[in-house]
């Protein structure tokens, strides 16, 4: 929606110049954004404040707390655009490169590696964990329980973590600079999911299945360590208020 | 600076398909190993050699492109810069 698509409802005298509220930046923050991305995504937050208020001004106009834009034409239309892109990319590579058929599955003879589909692997590597299972002085060096037990014992307390987070954490942050931690453990999480089906297949990965195993429980807290360290350096600069403004999509806690 | 980024990425993955999509018609032997990196046949026709010499072709538009647009040109603008700066 362009400036002259607008009703003639301005309170402006047609001038397109809109008094000043306090989120409005002055004009040395405005100087400072002259070029390049910065300058861009001023441009585009300064005229989203504009709709917003020509929205506001307008009589049928209900005041509420979600803002956003219109769902059409904006959203649509980007998410035809995105849905026609891959969709002509599935119909390009089905037509150009149509797959091998393949011979069918023999049933009487067992291949030489059983894996799970891939994106089961780190529940496969979280089965192999019995190098975690202690010896307790108590029951004489045995193990409270088997190794493969210990395993979906472990199962069970990750999926049991990944339940939890949403009620310890409700998500009112939109970027990972506004809550740290909080990303943090993501990425400790997406790092420590990819590092546990590395060790799922460890008799396929040329290293010492000793330094593997420490990896893939050390890699998880370093790369979450540089993360929270990261976001931590970027949160000087970071403009909280803005974002709020513009994505105020739940109520304030 | 993002502007030649897209323009580098662009001509890396649409030159890029085209390549993998010659490559499968014509360097293919199987699915299963040596998949688009297979020796090219020993006596093309016409099509195929039209089609062998433009999979190379963009093979290397699409790396040369990519790297002339993260690379080159941002060397050479920094250099002009500085070039300009030292001048002044």
């Amino acid at each position: 929606m362009s400036d002259n698509d607008t009703p003639e409802t301005e309170t402006d005298g047609g001038t397109g110049i809109v008094p000043p509220d306090d989120e409005t930046p002055t004009w040395s923050e405005r100087k400072e954004r002259t070029q390049g991305l910065s300058r861009l995504t001023y441009e585009y937050f300064e005229r989203a404040r504009r709709e917003d208020q020509d929205l506001r001004q307008e009589s049928s106009y209900v005041e509420r707390d979600v803002l956003g834009f219109p769902a059409w034409p904006h959203e649509m239309i980007r998410n035809l655009a995105l849905t026609s892109f891959f969709v002509g990319m599935i119909v390009f590579l089905s037509a150009t490169l149509p797959p091998e058929m393949m011979p069918p599955a023999n049933s009487s003879s067992t291949p030489a590696v059983i894996l799970p589909d891939w994106y089961l692997y780190w529940s496969f590597g979280l089965l192999k964990l019995g190098p975690l299972n202690p010896d307790l002085a108590l029951l004489g060096g045995k193990s409270l329980m088997a190794d493969r037990t210990y395993g979906v014992l472990a199962n069970l307390v990750v999926v049991g973590a990944i339940t939890i987070v949403p009620f310890l954490n409700k998500g009112a942050a939109r970027r990972p600079v506004e809550q740290p931690f909080w990303a943090s453990v993501g990425v400790f999480g997406v790092i420590f999911a990819f590092t546990v089906a590395v060790l799922s297949v460890k008799n396929l990965v040329p290293m010492d299945s000793h330094l593997l195993f420490d990896l893939t429980f050390l890699l998880p807290f370093v790369g979450g360590f540089i993360a929270y360290a990261i976001l931590k350096s970027m949160r000087e600069g970071y403009m909280f208020t803005l974002n709020r403004r513009y994505y105020r999509l739940r109520p304030p806690k | 600076m993002a502007d030649e980024f897209a323009k580098g990425l662009g001509i890396l993955t649409t030159a890029g398909l085209a390549w993998m999509v010659l490559a499968g018609w014509y360097t293919t032997a199987s699915f299963a190993e040596g998949q688009l990196l297979a020796p090219p046949p020993s006596d093309p026709g016409v099509y195929a050699s039209i089609g062998l010499f433009l999979k190379d072709a963009l093979f290397w538009f699409a790396v040369l492109g990519a790297l002339t647009f993260w690379v080159v040109v941002p060397l050479v603008e920094q250099a002009r810069e500085a070039w300009a700066e030292r001048s002044s």
